[in-house]
C-alpha cells in the first residue's frame, strides 16, 4: 500500500459531490429491521439470530416494516480462509448462506457487515480492503439484501484503530506562499473558504475537512477549507508554480496536496516530508495552465472525503458487478468525512456520528444507553446533530443515520424510549431495533413503542421528507441550521406528509418538566416547510384541523390556526398529525 | 505474556480446567475465536480487558457498572467495540490507566499496549476478587 489510489473518475471528486451520477440508485424509504450490535455486541450467534427472526414473525413486526435482519460485527472467523470470508464456526456453525436461507424462508431480508479498512472494528482481520471483488461475490452468493460498511482500520485517514499518522493524507501541508512567474503570493493574503483553515504565524493551516465523528461541530455549511488565490494572466499559457510549505502527519497538517485552477487538477499527491510542520521548504515545480484574465488557483486537500467515497464506491460497484440483487447500502463512517456531502452518491443512509452507545448488550444483559452525555453516546447527542440535517436527506438521496435504536436498554426509561422512537420517525432515520426481542411480548411497553403504527407511518411516508426543526425555545435565529447542545429546551419539528397532512413533534429535551407551552402557527409552519408541503394552500386556508395524538390515538377538531403541546414532562414529547378540513 | 498464558493462568487461579477451554469459553461467550487463533501472540491490554469483562459477565454473573467514571480515559472512545470492556475493568480497579502527564490530569488506557507478566497476573488476581454488589474500586494507576 503506497498511498490512496489515483482518482481518475471526476464523479468521485469534491467538485462533483452534488451530482447523482455514480450509480442508478433505487429510491427507497428508510430501512427498518433488527441489527445484532446493540442487543448482543460481538456475542451474536446463529441461535440468537434465529430466535430474533422467530420473534419478529411472532410479534408481527415484519408487517409493520421491520424486515431486515442484520448480522453486525463479531460474526466472522477472524482471519480469511483461502482468501475468503468465513463465519465464526462456534457462533455460526451452519455458515452464512444457511443463515440467509433461514431469514429468507421466514419472509425477511438478510443483512451483513464489513469494513472499508483492513480489519473489522472487532479486530478480525477480514476487512474488505483489497478483497472487494472476492467478498462482494461471496455476499451475492450468500444472498444478502443489506450491507453495513464500517470504517475502522482505514488506511487513508486517522480513523478508529488506524495509524494516527494517516492524517498525512487528510490534510494539506501548511502553506506559506506560492510563486508563479517570479511573483510571490502570500498565503495569508489569499482567500480561505469555509471555516476549517486558519492563518497562523504567517502561514495557513488546517486546509482539509473537519472530522465529524464527535458531536461538537455542525454538519451544516461548508465543512472543509481551501486556500484560493486570484491569479491574473495576460494570456493563455502553461507555466510553473512552486509552493512554500511545511508538512506533517497530524490532524490539521498533512502531506497530501491538491492544486487546481478552476476545476482542472494539476497536482494530487504527497509532497516530500519536511523536517517538521513549521520548517518550510519549496516544492518542485508544478506545471499549470492559466487562462487569459483572472484565474482561481486552489490549494486544497479533499482526499479525506474523496478517498472514503472511493472506497465505498468500490464496494458498491463490485456488488453490482457480482449480481443483480437489490441491496440496501448502509454507510457507517460515523460522520467522519462529512458523508452528508457525498453519501447520496453511493449509499442509502450514512451514519452521522460515532456510536449511540458503547455499552452494548449480550445474551442476558440488555446493555446500557443514555438520554444525554458529552459525547455521541446518548440519544440527544445523535438527535442534536441529525435534527439540522434535513436538507441532506430525501427520497433518492438517502437518509441521515443517527445509529440504531436503543429502546430496551438499561439507563433510559419508557418516556425516553417513546421520545427516541418519535425523534427517529420524524427524522426519517433508519429504524433498526437493537434489543433482544425475546424480552418483548405483544402489547407490552416495549412493543407499544416499537410497533406504533402512526409513528412508523411518519417514518415511512411516501414523500420521504425529513422533519425540519421550525422552532426551539433555545435562543437562536436559525433553528433549522444551528447546532444546539444545550438540552434545556423544547424543539418543535414539522414534517410534511404525502397526503397533505403535516406532523408536528414537540420535544422536551431536558430532564425537567417544561411548562413553556410554546405554540406554532400555520403561517410559521408553512413559512418553513411550505415549499415541501403537498396542498400547501389547502392547509393554509383550512377552516379547521383534525388533530390526532400519535401516542394516545385521541382525535380532536380545532378551528385554531395555532398548535401547542401544553406541559411536557421531562424528556417527553407530543407528536400530532394534522389534517386540514376544508 | 501470550493470550494462551493469560487464559491458562486465569483458569488455574479460578480453578477451572484449561483443557478444552477455547471451545468451552467460546460457547460460554467469554472467549472469541481470535483468542484461539492468535493464542501465541502477546496479549494486548484491550484483549485482556475484553476477556476479563466477559468472564465477569458470563462466568461470575456480575453485571456492568455505570461507565461515566471511565470517561477520564482519553482513549476510551478510540475503540467503540472495546470501550465497555475497558470501562468495566477500569471502573472495578481490575486494570489501571496509564498516567502520562504525571500530574493526574491525563489518563489513558493504552488499548494496544501490553503489560508485563507480573501486571497480568495481578489483573487476574483482581478479577477473581470481584464480588456481586462490589462498587467502584479506586483507580490504582497512581499507586
Amino acid at each position: 500500500m503506497n498511498g490512496p489510489a489515483p482518482i481518475n473518475d471526476r464523479r468521485l471528486r469534491f467538485d462533483s459531490f452534488a451530482e447523482d451520477d455514480l450509480f442508478a440508485k433505487k429510491p427507497r424509504l428508510p430501512a427498518m429491521g433488527w441489527n445484532s450490535w446493540n442487543a448482543f455486541g460481538s456475542g451474536n450467534t446463529e441461535e440468537l439470530t434465529k430466535a430474533m427472526v422467530i420473534k419478529i414473525k411472532e410479534l408481527g413486526l415484519d408487517k409493520l416494516g421491520y424486515k431486515y435482519v442484520v448480522l453486525d460485527d463479531g460474526c466472522y472467523r477472524p482471519e480469511r480462509v483461502d482468501g475468503h470470508l468465513q463465519s465464526d464456526d462456534v457462533k455460526f456453525p451452519s455458515g452464512f448462506k444457511a443463515m440467509a436461507d433461514f431469514v429468507h424462508e421466514h419472509g425477511l431480508k438478510y443483512g451483513m457487515y464489513n469494513d472499508i479498512g483492513t480489519k473489522l472494528c472487532s479486530g478480525a482481520e477480514v476487512g474488505i480492503y483489497g478483497f472487494e471483488k472476492t467478498d462482494c461475490e461471496d455476499y451475492i452468493k450468500w444472498e444478502i439484501d443489506f450491507i453495513k460498511v464500517d470504517n475502522c482500520y482505514y488506511m487513508w485517514d486517522n480513523a478508529t484503530f488506524a495509524d494516527p499518522e494517516n492524517a498525512r493524507y487528510s490534510y494539506a501541508p501548511n502553506i506559506k506562499s506560492i510563486e508563479i512567474d517570479g511573483i510571490t503570493y502570500s498565503a495569508s493574503d489569499a482567500k480561505i473558504t469555509g471555516t476549517r483553515a486558519e492563518v497562523k504565524d504567517g502561514y495557513v493551516t488546517f486546509i482539509g475537512t473537519f472530522d465529524g465523528t464527535a458531536p461538537d461541530h455542525s454538519p451544516v455549511g461548508l465543512r472543509s477549507s481551501e486556500l484560493v488565490f486570484g491569479i491574473s494572466s495576460d494570456e493563455d499559457k502553461e507555466t510553473d508554480m512552486r509552493i512554500t510549505y511545511a508538512s506533517g502527519a497530524v490532524e490539521g497538517t498533512g502531506q497530501w496536496l491538491q492544486v487546481a485552477v478552476g476545476e482542472n487538477m494539476y497536482f494530487d499527491g504527497l509532497e516530500a516530508p519536511t523536517q517538521s510542520q513549521d520548517v518550510f521548504t519549496v516544492s518542485p515545480a508544478i506545471n499549470i495552465h492559466l487562462s487569459k484574465g483572472m484565474n482561481k488557483l486552489r490549494i486544497m486537500n479533499h482526499r479525506r472525503q474523496e478517498n472514503t467515497l472511493h472506497s465505498y464506491a468500490e464496494i458498491r460497484r463490485e456488488l453490482e458487478n457480482a449480481g443483480s440483487r437489490d441491496i440496501v447500502f448502509s454507510i457507517c463512517e460515523w460522520g467522519k468525512t462529512q458523508p452528508q456531502d457525498w453519501g447520496h452518491k453511493v449509499g442509502d443512509s450514512w451514519r452521522i456520528l460515532n456510536d449511540i452507545t458503547f455499552q452494548v448488550g449480550s445474551d442476558g444483559n440488555p446493555g446500557t444507553a443514555a438520554w444525554e452525555g458529552d459525547y455521541t453516546t446518548a440519544i440527544t447527542s445523535q438527535y442534536n446533530k441529525a435534527v439540522i440535517m434535513d436538507e441532506f436527506a430525501g427520497l433518492g438521496k438517502g437518509w441521515n443515520d443517527p445509529d440504531m435504536l436503543v429502546i430496551g436498554m438499561d439507563g433510559i426509561d419508557d418516556v425516553m424510549c417513546r421520545s427516541h422512537m418519535a425523534m427517529w420517525c420524524m427524522m426519517n432515520s433508519p429504524l433498526m431495533l437493537g434489543l433482544d426481542l425475546r424480552r418483548v411480548t405483544k402489547g407490552d411497553h416495549f412493543y407499544n413503542i416499537i410497533a406504533n403504527k402512526d409513528l412508523i407511518a411518519l417514518n415511512q411516508d411516501a414523500s420521504g421528507v425529513q422533519a425540519k426543526r421550525i422552532f426551539t425555545t433555545y435562543n437562536c435565529s436559525e433553528p433549522d441550521k444551528e447546532c444546539i447542545r444545550d438540552n434545556n429546551r423544547i424543539d418543535i419539528l414539522a414534517k410534511p406528509l404525502a397526503n397533505g397532512d403535516i406532523a408536528l413533534g414537540f420535544f422536551n429535551l431536558s430532564k425537567e418538566i417544561k411548562t413553556d407551552d410554546p405554540a406554532v402557527s400555520v403561517e410559521q409552519i408553512l413559512d418553513s416547510i411550505g415549499h415541501k408541503t403537498a396542498g400547501k394552500d389547502i392547509f393554509a386556508n383550512a377552516k379547521e384541523y383534525r388533530i390526532k395524538d400519535l401516542f394516545t390515538g385521541t382525535e380532536s377538531v380545532s378551528d385554531s390556526h395555532e398548535f401547542r403541546a401544553g406541559t411536557l414532562n421531562a424528556c417527553d414529547c407530543k407528536v400530532i398529525r394534522i389534517t386540514p378540513v376544508s | 505474556m501470550t493470550t494462551d498464558d493469560f487464559i491458562k493462568e486465569l483458569c488455574n487461579k479460578a480453578g477451572i480446567a484449561f483443557d478444552g477451554i477455547y471451545e468451552r469459553g467460546r460457547k460460554e461467550g467469554w472467549l472469541d475465536a481470535e483468542d484461539e487463533l492468535f493464542k501465541d501472540q502477546a496479549i494486548t491490554r484491550k484483549n485482556a480487558a475484553r476477556i476479563c469483562h466477559m468472564y465477569l459477565l458470563k462466568n461470575m454473573k456480575i453485571n456492568d457498572l455505570d461507565i461515566n467514571g471511565a470517561t477520564a480515559l482519553k482513549d476510551l472512545y478510540d475503540c467503540r467495540v472495546c470501550a465497555n470492556h475497558i470501562a468495566q475493568v477500569y471502573m472495578r480497579g481490575i486494570m489501571n490507566a496509564r498516567n502520562i502527564s504525571r500530574n493526574g490530569e491525563f489518563l489513558w488506557f493504552d488499548l494496544n499496549g501490553e503489560d508485563d507478566d507480573l501486571t497480568n497476573s495481578e489483573i487476574i488476581r483482581r478479577l477473581l476478587l470481584v464480588h456481586v454488589g462490589d462498587h467502584v474500586h479506586q483507580d490504582m494507576s497512581r499507586s
